[in-house]
């Protein structure tokens, strides 16, 4: 790996040649898009289930995939398309939707410390990738590198494979994917995946409080309406894991 | 017309979202608590979409449209302790949906 470099190899290759930087920079594209990778084998069932479900609702073909570059979101997606087709009220829709999506206000505080110094368009373009997965990514790569710069490119590099991947997923589903048996149980792949990426996280005693709160919730808040339940849970589990962790770091 | 419109809506709304704390990080700092939620953001908005998801396919298929309630459940035991064991998450879906393949067909 380059991170095994010494700091005198670092500087000998940074004024070796332009090349060298090009591909130094171009690596840490491809090892973000790696690690996007083992993402991408429960995101693609997902969007392909989007795409079967938006190709099978009473809503417009192109406006049902257009919801993936526009909101770039499956569970707000899947929220949209659902409530459209069981004739929702369209302000509860949105309402619904956003509600869900509220968490990207979280996740934009997540990098905005990162991002400070990076000029007005990348930010903008960034901001727009900015979704569960490239989240987790982006914070796993800044993690990794000390250099900044290179995060930045880990980021856009998994970011970016992502976007691709989910519009083609969804497009696929949309148009071929009609013909997959039921018996499959795809809307399963999606709850599994998310289980199996939390417990992959549970590392601390706060972390496992939140994540325990947050299911509690969850599933006693189905019945609010306006699917405002994962929502909730959200807030409860942040604030239980708070409260873990501040008990924790008192002497 | 009303797709296009409320899916444009929830477009603009989410990317709202997203730029805000950038934006709103050029006049003001991120506030403290703000900055230390986004540690369980990521775990406890997954493991509510989650349960959420999975609370929901088990009540709209016990009405008999889905595989039940064992299969599962015994898919979500099955995932999450595969991924404790190998510590991979590929393991959630590998070792999940088999599960719930074959617990749906042995209980109908």
């Amino acid at each position: 790996m380059s991170t095994n470099l010494q700091p005198s190899e670092l500087s000998a290759n940074a004024v070796a040649m332009a090349p060298s930087l090009a591909q130094s920079s171009l690596s840490d594209v491809v090892a973000g898009a790696r690690a996007m990778a083992p993402w991408l084998l429960g995101i693609v069932p997902f969007g392909l289930v989007i795409g079967v479900s938006a190709a099978r609702a009473d809503v417009p073909s192109l406006a049902g995939w257009s919801a993936a570059p526009l909101i770039f979101g499956g569970s707000a997606q899947v929220a949209v398309i659902n409530l459209l087709d069981s004739g929702t009220a369209p302000v509860v829709v949105i309402v619904a939707a956003l509600a869900i999506n509220l968490r990207l206000v979280l996740y934009s505080a997540t990098m905005a410390p990162r991002w400070r110094d990076m000029p007005r368009w990348w930010r903008a373009l960034a901001a727009y990738l900015l979704i569960d997965p490239s989240v987790a990514i982006g914070v796993d790569g800044y993690q990794r590198h000390d250099d900044i710069r290179r995060g930045h490119r880990f980021y856009l590099g998994g970011a970016g494979l992502l976007w691709i991947v989910w519009l083609a997923a969804v497009g696929l589903g949309a148009t071929a994917g009609v013909a997959l048996p039921a018996a499959l149980h795809l809307e399963f792949v999606i709850p599994l995946f998310l289980a199996g990426e939390v417990a992959a996280r549970l590392k601390g005693r706060p972390e496992r409080y939140a994540v325990a709160a947050a299911v509690l919730v969850a599933v006693l808040a189905l019945p609010v309406p306006f699917q405002l339940a994962p929502l909730l849970a959200m807030g409860a589990g942040i604030a239980a894991g708070f409260k873990v962790d501040r008990a924790g770091a008192a002497p | 017309m009303t797709a296009w419109l409320v899916i444009l809506a929830v477009g603009i709304g989410s990317y709202l979202f997203r730029i805000s704390m950038l934006v709103l990080t050029r006049r003001a700092a991120v506030p403290d608590w703000l900055q230390r939620s986004t540690r369980f953001a990521v775990p406890t908005a997954f493991a509510a979409l989650a349960a959420t998801a999975l609370a929901h396919q088990i009540s709209t298929t016990t009405a008999g449209a889905g595989p039940g309630i064992i299969a599962p459940c015994a898919a979500l035991v099955a995932a999450v302790v595969a991924v404790r064991r190998t510590g991979s998450s590929y393991a959630a879906l590998l070792v999940g949906m088999p599960t719930l393949w074959m617990a749906s067909a042995l209980w109908r």
